[in-house]
């Protein structure tokens, strides 16, 4: 008797291992391979964890477009994260999401984050994969909880079989949601602006006066905005004003005090397009951030020696050479970049009404 | 070949190679079961939330959470060969809330004569730094282990215990917290409060038919004074900071050796 109900079991098993098996091979997944720029430094984030295919990028595309992803069905990854601002969230120092409170830093842009070996200003998050859980459960960015938007997935038959299209799952689990939302952010590679057909003899052009203004940006500032991807990815501290209450940057991470009012170099990749700068948004253009390293420097204990010379805080840069930086700084904009449809929301949420505008209150999150 | 057919195919041989998989299947007798059970304590008695203790300082407490996880758990042989259980089956989130989850079930253990149990309070540094794949089952921060991990600060919380006591803070509705967690940083080298520890028993058998069943006590009341005093009027809420190091050196002597039986 006990030997026959084995067998019953072992053939339910097989059973369902064949349906699965079976299901498994029927389904149709195009592999992606991101094209990796020659000027760019190899990536940092492990693909093969996490192989890129069209359906997981298109999924990806998808959540991080879609206002499931909070609370209150107000704010997607998007509302924040503008492409036409390079993925930054254009003229507000500080973003806000869910009833329009206010956080306590600037959006970053996203791009090129396959590269980056550490994500957020002070390089809290170490691996792309979890970066999305900082904005869904932060109080005043989405203010949701993982298991409640993996629940709301779960009821949707739509993302059900999307799911199952790209990860041949048939329950929407964190590892194949933060997956998907990797993939799409992977495939934002913004590597074709002017400069860069330059630099790799595609036909790209520079005017005397860039050409210029790159040899200075190589004198002034590629020491820390380095490589082609304008970031050597460390922490530093370049003199923004800073009064420590609200904001201690690396050190809130590493609790360690010298490493107080440090943020991760950012690119100056399509700078054009992510005003107000820093890391408080203090500074709304970018004459006024060479105005900054020359004479708004803040002395400070952890100011960069770079950024001080014969004991005085600042570099020393004319006005006519600030110019021909800032017209070097434009060719870093990658118009195809900030249009190509790829990226753009999908058309199914363009006709979704939004929720009305809140009243604005300001909150110090954390 | 049609779609059904394959189907069918693949049902027979997976038929075929099941029916002999269960008949052979046989526990092999050369292994048992080790069962660790973890009894939350206060005053050597099971702690309770729904009862008011007052701790070494003379403050008044009720909890209402409390979390640790369990992982990398190694078993020494008398002979002082160790067994480590292999890593991605040795992860565990201990809830008070949960019965289940007190008793960690150790499979597939090498027969022999043991005589210590080593532990690790948290989560190793290296499974704390790997991509979203390596998460799944007690690490899964979308389902299990929610609210055990930092968002912003990426990490587990390794220990976590919340309550309400009136030596709390008002403004604070009267609540503690501590969230206990830092494995030493990735990128940069920051604060460790990762924390292992040595249970030491007389021998026992480990066979196919004989397995121990190791009790733990987990001695909350000596959360607030085994080593540092922890003052809920002081300190109410302590996380990402210098002073978690205190409270992990405090709670990992709260683990100790209970009963060993055989079963
Ligand atoms: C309310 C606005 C807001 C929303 C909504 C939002 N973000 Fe952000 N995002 C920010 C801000 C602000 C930062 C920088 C914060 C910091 O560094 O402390 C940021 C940073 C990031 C970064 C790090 C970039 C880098 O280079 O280090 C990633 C990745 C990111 N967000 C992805 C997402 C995803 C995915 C979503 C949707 C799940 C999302 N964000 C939703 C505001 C938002
Ligand atoms: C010592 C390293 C260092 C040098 C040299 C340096 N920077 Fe920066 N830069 C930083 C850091 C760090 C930040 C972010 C600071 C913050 O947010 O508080 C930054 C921010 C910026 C920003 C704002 C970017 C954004 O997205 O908000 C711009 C623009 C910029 N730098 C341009 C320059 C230019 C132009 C030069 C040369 C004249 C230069 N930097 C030299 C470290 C440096």
């Amino acid at each position: 008797m006990f030997k026959h109900k084995k067998v019953l079991i072992s053939l339910c098993i097989s059973a369902y291992l064949a349906i699965s098996a079976f299901q498994i091979s029927n389904i149709q997944r195009t592999f992606f391979k991101p094209e990796i720029p020659s000027n760019f430094p190899p990536p940092v984030y492990e693909l093969k964890a996490n192989p890129l295919t069209e359906e997981g990028i298109e999924l990806g595309r998808t959540l991080f477009y879609d206002p499931i992803l909070s609370s209150d069905g107000s704010t997607s990854c998007g509302s924040c994260h503008q492409q036409f601002a390079a993925f930054a969230h254009q003229d507000h120092p500080m973003s806000h999401g869910v009833d329009n409170q206010f956080g306590r830093r600037n959006a970053l842009p996203l791009f090129n984050l396959l590269f980056s070996k550490t994500f957020f200003w002070d390089g809290g998050v170490h691996s792309l994969d979890f970066s999305p859980l900082n904005a869904l459960e932060n109080e005043v960015e989405l203010n949701e909880q993982l298991d409640n938007v993996l629940k709301k997935l779960n009821d949707s038959e739509e993302y059900r079989d999307k799911f199952k299209k790209a990860f041949g799952v048939s329950e929407i689990t964190s590892k194949v949601f933060l997956q998907s939302l990797t993939q799409f952010m992977a495939t934002l590679v913004s590597a074709n602006s002017r400069y860069d057909k330059f630099i790799r003899n595609e036909g790209g052009l520079l005017t005397a006066e860039e050409k210029e203004g790159l040899e200075l940006f190589e004198q002034k500032c590629s020491s820390c905005h380095a490589t082609g991807l304008f970031t050597d990815g460390s922490f530093r501290n370049n003199g923004v004003p800073n009064n420590y209450r609200f904001d201690k940057g690396r050190e809130e991470i590493t609790l360690n005090a010298s490493d107080r009012g440090k943020y991760k170099v950012p690119s100056l990749r399509n700078i054009e397009f992510t005003a107000p700068y820093m890391h408080d948004g203090s500074i709304s253009s970018l004459e006024k951030v060479l105005d900054h390293y020359t004479s708004g420097v803040e002395q400070s204990a952890t100011l960069d020696p770079l950024l001080k010379q014969n004991n005085q805080p600042g570099l020393a840069i004319t006005d006519p050479e600030k110019k021909k930086i800032i017209a070097f700084l434009m060719t870093l904009s990658d118009r195809e970049f900030i249009t190509d449809k790829r990226f753009s929301e999908p058309e199914l949420f363009l006709n979704t009404p939004k929720p009305n505008e809140k009243n604005h209150s300001h909150t110090n999150n954390r | 070949m049609s779609k059904s057919m394959k189907f069918q195919v693949l049902l027979c041989c997976s038929v075929f190679l099941f029916c002999g998989f269960s008949r052979y299947e046989k526990p092999k007798n050369t292994e048992g079961t080790v069962i660790l059970k973890f009894n939350n304590l206060f005053n050597k008695e099971a702690l309770d939330f729904e009862k008011a203790y007052t701790n070494a300082h003379g403050e008044k407490v009720k909890f209402t959470l409390l979390n640790y996880f369990i992982s990398n758990i190694k078993l020494t042989k008398e002979d002082g060969s160790t067994y480590a259980v292999p890593q991605d089956s040795s992860y565990f989130l201990v809830k008070q809330s949960d019965p289940a989850s007190k008793e960690i079930t150790l499979n597939h253990i090498p027969s022999g004569k043991y005589s210590a149990l080593t532990f690790t309070i948290g989560v190793d540094s290296l499974r704390n730094t790997m991509g979203i794949g390596s998460r799944t089952g007690a690490l899964d921060v979308g389902a299990t282990a929610k609210g055990m991990y930092w968002v912003w600060n990426s990490g587990y919380i390794f220990f976590k215990l919340e309550g309400t006591s009136p030596a709390a803070p008002e403004k604070q509705k009267n609540v503690f917290n501590y969230h206990i967690g830092g494995f030493g940083g990735y990128r940069s080298k920051t604060m460790n409060n990762i924390k292992t520890r040595t249970l030491a028993f007389k021998p026992v058998v480990v066979s196919n038919r004989k397995g121990p069943v190791i009790d733990i006590n987990v001695e909350i009341d000596h959360f607030f004074d085994q080593v540092n005093p922890i003052k809920i009027a002081e300190k109410s809420s302590v996380m990402w900071g210098e002073f978690s190091t205190k409270i992990s050196e405090n709670y990992v002597s709260i683990f100790n050796l209970g009963n060993v039986s055989s079963k």
